[in-house]
């Protein structure tokens, strides 16, 4: 009984620690996954905690549950809005580049390593997919805002990529058992049917999970276990039927989130939490798991095979497979860059082991020295790098939202809080002016912990908490009534000082300005049509599009639609053109 | 070209009445007038408003910078007008506007007139300068401010 019960004492204090450690990372800016697999390594075997854990079949056991779930979450929170410009080249990514990704990891692995080509395509393979759990994390926190469309693309890829990795490293531990000899088509077969199966199951799970949420009555606090035990049947099933587990998770997540009625909000909270538990669990137990004096013979050689992921494979396979795709060049390189390996691979470098056709940990411990590399190279700057490549985008937002409750007895509805920041552009004016939508109704607005009598006419004031009730779909155009006001100088420098209606007449800007050589087919058409014909229907908030020594930059959309551009007079920096003179 | 050079005192007011943003334009249209014999206040105040009609050229934070370019002159101008009292300029932040800077341009000037304009929208994105700008008392006063400003910016 006293094992077991310093057992539960350990875990508690470890889970403890993680949970504060978060708050150093915050601070330090280090990606959070590595300080957890860090806590993992110091409890280890070798670290001062001397834990001794070996077992590689409960760690796998482990690791796809808790992938599932925080694939399952990450389903939960993508808008399917955000598939309108992501979904195409995110799939693209997520197949075909994680094989370009991983021939030439492999290939140059088979190089460094000095082994055969087959296992050297199988080391690609385990590290060929970017974290789900690493990426939302790091795109999550650091208040970072990138443009929706580099956004949802690297948030799809890295939620869809990991069968892709999955399906490669099963189908080359085969050929190696096998010694090599497998027609294409099997595999493409196999393909095949990994994804069908995932997709079919995804879909037949999760429209019956959503019809029992909504229909059958339950204590409140039952719908999240409901769900959870929806996400872990979809991944369950499809596996066990020969599909893709991990993509089933995912999509079926997706079509939960979107869709169910009931709860949503407290079903993706609950989820949430789930999912910073599984990520912790996760990294903590994939810390314990490796020895790291086995790390350090294959350090050089380790380090050499990341640097080649990061800098060569990736960026190959990221600017291939984004040929079709309208992207500007900063916004490519980025996504190159954010291509961070996270837990898959190194639970992925289980799966030769558990196998039985590598010797001993080798995969493992390339993997999660890969991880590593990737975690502290890549990790720790995604922020610096979306400035340095003038990603940032500035927020548009109120900011702070305190909290969304679902609103019973009506439909779609939800009760949200937000908090006025102390230096939020709305400050001054009375909620009658910031032209609220019609759909949306102001319950509350708390200052000082008081409601006032009045909410839309007093001037609003920093800190304040405004409640406001509405459909759920007009939420957006609440934010955006309440943030869009926003001119702060980051602001007016991205989308330019001045403001236009999408449908401006192109002809009456170059009456105005005096554009040289118009493209003749740009006569009677507006500022869309001119973003419809260089982006299709696929818009997204900061894309651009020049007319002559002036640039436009989207401002505000209602789905496709778009509402306002910046203006933005091209010209050389003040400062310089003081220089010069 | 600096900002500075398109003023002289005498195209600066610092303590206008005026009740709307029409009656602004026409205030901003004459200071831009007077003392040119070839330019029309008329003519200035259509192609202000004409550009106005485009999209307000209210930057936020009360602040506007109406703009066109003219015919028949052949420099560019600019006059500064501070209101008493803010009118609605239709900006997109819906405050009302108490600071505006007119610039107007020949209709050949296409390169300096997006030049001057962004070097314009920079200049008034400076919140300390602004503030200075609705402090001081005279437009003498204003002129300097404006000096001292691209002398810090050159500095910097």
């Amino acid at each position: 009984m006293a094992a077991a019960n310093q057992f539960i004492l350990a875990i508690g204090l470890l889970l403890f620690a993680s949970i504060l450690a978060s708050r150093i990372s915050d601070r330090v800016g280090a990606p959070l996954l590595l300080v957890f697999l860090l806590i993992g390594m110091l409890v280890g075997a070798e670290g001062p905690g001397g834990v001794v854990y070996e077992d590689v079949f409960s760690a796998n056991l482990l690791a796809n549950l808790a992938l599932a779930i925080i694939l399952f979450d990450g389903g939960l929170r993508t808008p399917l809005s955000s598939f309108r410009v992501g979904l195409r080249p995110a799939v693209v990514l997520a197949t075909v580049g994680v094989v370009i990704t991983s021939a030439i990891t492999g290939y140059a692995a088979h190089l460094i390593f000095d082994m055969s080509l087959l296992e050297g395509m199988l080391l690609g393979a385990i590290v060929g997919s970017t974290d789900a759990a690493a990426v939302f994390a790091l795109l999550h926190s650091h208040g970072l805002q990138l443009n929706d469309r580099v956004r949802s693309t690297l948030e799809i890829e890295s939620g869809s990529n990991d069968p892709m990795a999955v399906f490669l490293t099963l189908s080359l531990i085969e050929l190696v058992q096998r010694g090599g000899g497998a027609s294409g088509l099997m595999l493409l077969q196999d393909f095949i049917q990994q994804l069908g199966l995932g997709a079919v199951v995804a879909f037949a799970v999760a429209r019956l999970l959503i019809y029992m949420i909504d229909r059958v009555n339950l204590a409140g606090s039952l719908y999240p276990l409901l769900a959870l035990s929806g996400g872990l049947c979809l991944y369950g099933l499809a596996a066990t039927l020969g599909g893709s587990g991990f993509l089933a998770a995912y999509l079926g997540g997706l079509m939960l989130g979107n869709r169910v009625r009931q709860a949503r909000n407290d079903i993706r909270r609950f989820h949430d939490g789930m999912a910073w538990l599984c990520q912790i669990s996760l990294f903590v137990l994939l810390g314990l798991l490796v020895t790291p004096s086995e790390l350090v013979p294959i350090i050089p050689q380790a380090l050499l095979t990341a640097l080649v992921l990061i800098f060569i494979a990736r960026p190959a396979a990221v600017l291939l497979c984004l040929v079709p795709f309208r992207f500007s060049w900063p916004e490519r390189f980025y996504i190159s860059w954010v291509g961070l390996r996270g837990a898959v691979p190194i639970v992925l470098g289980l799966y030769p082991l558990v196998a039985g056709v590598t010797d001993g940990r080798f995969s493992f411990n390339v993997a999660f020295f890969v991880v590593l590399v990737s975690l502290v190279v890549q990790g720790w700057t995604v922020a610096p790098a979306a400035r340095l490549l003038g990603l940032r985008m500035p927020t548009l937002n109120l900011g702070q939202q305190l909290a969304e409750i679902d609103a019973p007895g009506l439909h779609n509805h939800e009760l949200t809080v937000y908090r006025i920041p102390p230096r939020s552009p709305a400050l001054g004016m009375t909620l009658k002016q910031l032209d609220l939508p019609r759909e949306s109704q102001v319950v509350a607005l708390v200052r000082h912990g008081e409601s006032l009598p009045n909410p839309y006419q007093a001037p609003l004031a920093p800190n304040d908490n405004l409640y406001i009730l509405a459909a759920s779909r007009v939420f957006p155009a609440v934010e955006d009534a309440l943030g869009g006001v926003s001119t702060s100088p980051e602001e007016r420098q991205y989308f330019g000082p001045f403001v236009l209606s999408g449908d401006t007449r192109i002809a009456d800007i170059v009456d105005a300005y005096d554009i040289h050589d118009l493209k003749p087919e740009l006569h009677g058409k507006t500022v869309a049509d001119l973003f419809r014909s260089l982006y299709g229907r696929s818009v997204a908030v900061g894309d651009r599009a020049e007319l002559g020594d002036l640039e436009f930059v989207i401002r505000r959309l209602q789905r496709d639609r778009i509402l306002q551009v910046g203006l933005k007079p091209r010209a050389r920096p003040l400062k310089k053109a003081h220089k010069a003179q | 070209m600096k900002i500075v050079d398109l003023l002289t005192p005498a195209r600066i007011q610092t303590d206008a009445e005026v009740g709307s943003k029409k009656r602004a334009l026409e205030v901003l249209s004459e200071m831009l007038t007077t003392g040119d014999g070839e330019l029309a206040a008329a003519t200035v105040f259509n192609k202000l408003i004409s550009r106005e009609r485009l999209g307000s050229t209210g930057l936020g934070h009360g602040v506007a910078l109406p703009h066109a370019r003219i015919e028949g002159t052949d420099r560019a101008l600019g006059a500064l007008l501070r209101l008493e009292q803010g009118v609605d300029f239709d900006a997109f932040d819906k405050r009302p506007v108490d600071l505006m800077f007119a610039l107007v341009v020949p209709e050949h000037f296409t390169d300096e007139h997006l030049q001057i304009l962004a070097d314009l929208a920079e200049m008034f994105s400076d919140q300390s300068l602004c503030d200075a700008l609705r402090n001081a008392a005279d437009p003498e006063q204003t002129y300097q401010e404006l000096l001292d400003w691209h002398g810090r910016v050159k500095q910097a």
